[in-house]
């Protein structure tokens, strides 16, 4: 592919970066390493100092403290227009003075290419992203979703070893949403460079990135593959924001054998697999609302069970959110699939017994943050 | 009332009065038909409309007046504007000469105080920090100062101070142009800075992000997207250049620094006045209302590239014209 790198893509380590704005701290000491090639992702709610971070490896701020390494090299003192990564702009930030080609063309101005070459590249550019009908167009002509087009061949067509992208999909409606992310993620594997992917949608990081960052109130809390982020949450905003998901404050006893503890939540005993293990005392249990099961409250209690009573049932089509108010106090939310069985489980009123699966339960230390924006 | 006859079924509570399904009104629904047109607005609006603009037509009309008076009619003629070898305003030297003392004026003005305020637009909107925020203030104060007090201390710094640099200004056309250009410049900072905060940080970001240094950002992107802005602005200059009379009056020595607005004014109320001061001031009406027109049309025709954005260069325009 001659617009990408030859399969090549940069690294980025951050050590210890730190912003700050009068009294307020960005970002806090974030230490990173984004590998090459990687679709990597900062997710986190607004203010929690994703976009700050992607500024920062952009060069648009000054880092406060600590360090940006791009291939190993320091980008310290370096301007914007000489580091070698190129940003796509929450707003794509097309220039509105000039056509879809000509914003192609831009950043080739200030390369030593020629008037020839840069027409060819850009148009190879274009087409790479399917705008090749649209070069004559302006900005403000196009769609939403044939503007970030623009904006990443735009990006794309300088072969930055990195790809900064700013929530390019957060201004579109969530059907083109949704195709972008599929086209986005096989460019990048296409041309293999390294995307730092910023988002506030979860769903948009866990479909997309080969690993992401959780960011929360300037701090990376946890690091890793979707699926580890998702399953095995560390913190209890990570778990919270990653999706739903039920907290139930227990008791940890003695672990009862090598990968298992025991845990009360009120008066009921349960097992757990997840998570801290060497936790005792009281500690918090994450439980995500797709893992529990509900059975009649008749039916042979097994192990791990807890009764309770269907509080509310909530259609949302292809799933029945199910709240089911605890014997033992607190509501579980349970997410059964729509699949015609056990109907009368779900009506409000009923009572039933909740099966939580040990390896679902996740026993998270009680020193973890609680975030006060938790719902 | 009856007494319940069985003690378990507790009294049902007394039905609730209807309520009425239409709430009285004092108005008369023909007065206060809320689908009907706003009779009473519009009937205001267009009395104030007349109000305004029939003298001003009145002494367009007279300007073409066949006879001497500026209150009979006595048929069309075209002997002000052109017609008359001595008294018309193509003929008259005393006309002629304030016409074009007025646009000598103008142009310096504009030539002076858009790129002054240009540059004093930019610098304020990157200027971040301590000084910033009064300075900002500070800048829209010439904008609500009387004129007449800003006439009367330029005056007084001119003619009274003999430190340099108000020594060297000796009243005449150096002392109109700098007094006008004095108040010109807020107007350019205000007009330029509501573009630039249209426009955000975000196109420059880019172009830096996309290889640009900062001079090559600017030249390449904040000019060309301040374009609307910069013709918007020599336009109202022009428009206030054409249009002052307290600053210039001041500021002015003798007859050859006579401007249109000061020409009307001495002669106003003159008995051997011919509608050829109308058609002077016809002259000013149609230049002013131009200049102002211009600069609209600029900023919406422009407006439409920046993405809905026009919204604020209308407001900045109005805010400045209404």
């Amino acid at each position: 592919m001659s617009i990408g790198n030859n399969g090549y893509g940069g690294e980025v380590e951050l050590r210890g970066l730190q912003k700050r704005f009068g009294e307020v701290v960005a970002v806090d000491s974030i230490d990173l390493d984004v590998v090459p090639g990687e679709f990597f992702s900062l997710l986190g709610p607004s203010g929690c100092g994703k976009t700050t971070t992607l500024r920062l490896i952009a060069g648009f701020e000054r880092p406060s403290a600590g360090e940006i390494l791009l291939d190993g090299t320091s980008l310290g003192s370096v301007p914007p227009d000489r580091r070698n990564v190129n940003t796509v702009f929450q707003s794509y930030a097309l220039f509105p003075h000039l056509d879809v080609l000509a914003n192609v063309e831009f950043g080739m101005r200030y390369q030593k290419t020629k008037k020839p070459e840069r027409k060819r590249r850009a148009e190879e550019a274009l087409e790479l992203v399917d705008l090749t009908a649209l070069a004559s167009r302006r900005p403000h002509q196009l769609s939403g979703g044939q503007q970030q087009r623009v904006a990443l061949a735009r990006a794309l067509v300088l072969r930055p070893s990195v790809l900064l992208l700013d929530e390019p999909l957060g201004a579109l409606d969530a059907k083109i949403r949704r195709q972008l992310r599929i086209e986005l993620k096989a460019l990048q594997e296409e041309i293999g460079i390294t995307f730092i992917f910023v988002t506030h949608d979860q769903e948009e990081a866990l479909s997309m990135s080969d690993r992401l960052a959780v960011m929360n109130g300037g701090r990376v809390d946890q690091v890793g593959t979707p699926r580890q982020v998702y399953e095995s949450p560390e913190t209890l905003f990570v778990a919270d924001f990653l999706g739903v998901a039920n907290v139930l404050e227990v008791e940890v006893e003695a672990a009862a054998l090598a990968d298992a503890c025991s845990i009360r939540v009120g008066d009921f005993a349960l097992r757990a697999r997840g998570g801290d293990l060497g936790v005792r005392g009281a500690a918090s249990v994450v439980v995500r609302p797709e893992r529990l099961a509900l059975r009649p409250h008749d039916a042979v209690a097994g192990e791990n069970c807890l009764p309770g009573m269907v509080d509310r049932t909530v259609f949302v089509g292809s799933n029945l959110h199910v709240m089911v108010r605890l014997a033992a106090g607190g509501v579980l939310q349970a997410s059964i699939p729509n699949d015609g069985s056990n109907l009368d489980l779900h009506e409000q009123g009923r009572p039933v017994l909740v099966h939580v699966p040990p390896d679902a339960l996740r026993v998270l230390a009680p020193s973890a943050p609680v975030d006060s924006s938790r719902s | 009332m009856s007494t319940p006859t069985d003690p378990t079924t507790p009294a049902a509570p007394p039905p609730a009065a209807p309520r009425p399904a239409v709430r009285p009104s004092r108005i008369p629904n023909w007065m206060a038909n809320p689908w009907g047109r706003p009779r009473w607005l519009s009937a205001v609006t267009w009395i104030y409309i007349l109000w305004a603009l029939v003298p001003v037509l009145a002494a367009i009309l007279f300007s073409f007046n066949d006879g001497r008076s500026r209150s009979v009619w006595q048929g069309f003629s075209t002997r002000w504007w052109w017609g008359d070898e001595s008294l018309s305003v193509l003929h008259n030297a005393t006309y002629s000469d304030a016409l074009l003392h007025s646009l000598e004026l103008a142009a310096l003005n504009m030539a002076i105080a858009t790129p002054l305020g240009f540059l004093l637009a930019i610098g304020l909107d990157r200027w971040r920090g301590r000084g910033s925020r009064p300075a900002n203030f500070l800048m829209l104060v010439p904008l609500t100062t009387p004129e007449l007090a800003m006439a009367v201390s330029l005056l007084l710094v001119f003619t009274q101070l003999s430190v340099l640099p108000f020594s060297a200004v000796h009243l005449g056309t150096t002392a109109q142009v700098i007094g006008q250009v004095t108040f010109s410049v807020s107007y350019v900072v205000v007009i330029v800075r509501s573009r630039l905060a249209a426009i955000g940080p975000e196109y420059e970001e880019a172009a830096r992000d996309l290889g640009a240094s900062a001079v090559q950002a600017t030249r390449d992107v904040l000019v060309p997207l301040l374009l609307p802005a910069f013709l918007a602005s020599t336009l109202i200059v022009f428009a206030l250049s054409i249009d002052d009379f307290v600053v210039t009056q001041y500021m002015a020595a003798g007859g050859d620094t006579t401007t249109v607005p000061m020409l009307l004014y001495a002669n106003a109320r003159g008995a051997t006045t011919t509608p050829a001061l109308n058609a002077v001031a016809t002259i000013m009406v149609v230049v002013t209302l131009m200049g102002v027109l211009g600069a609209y049309l600029v900023l919406r025709y422009f407006g439409h590239r920046t993405e809905g954005r026009e919204v604020q260069g209308k407001e900045a325009m109005q805010d400045l014209t209404v």
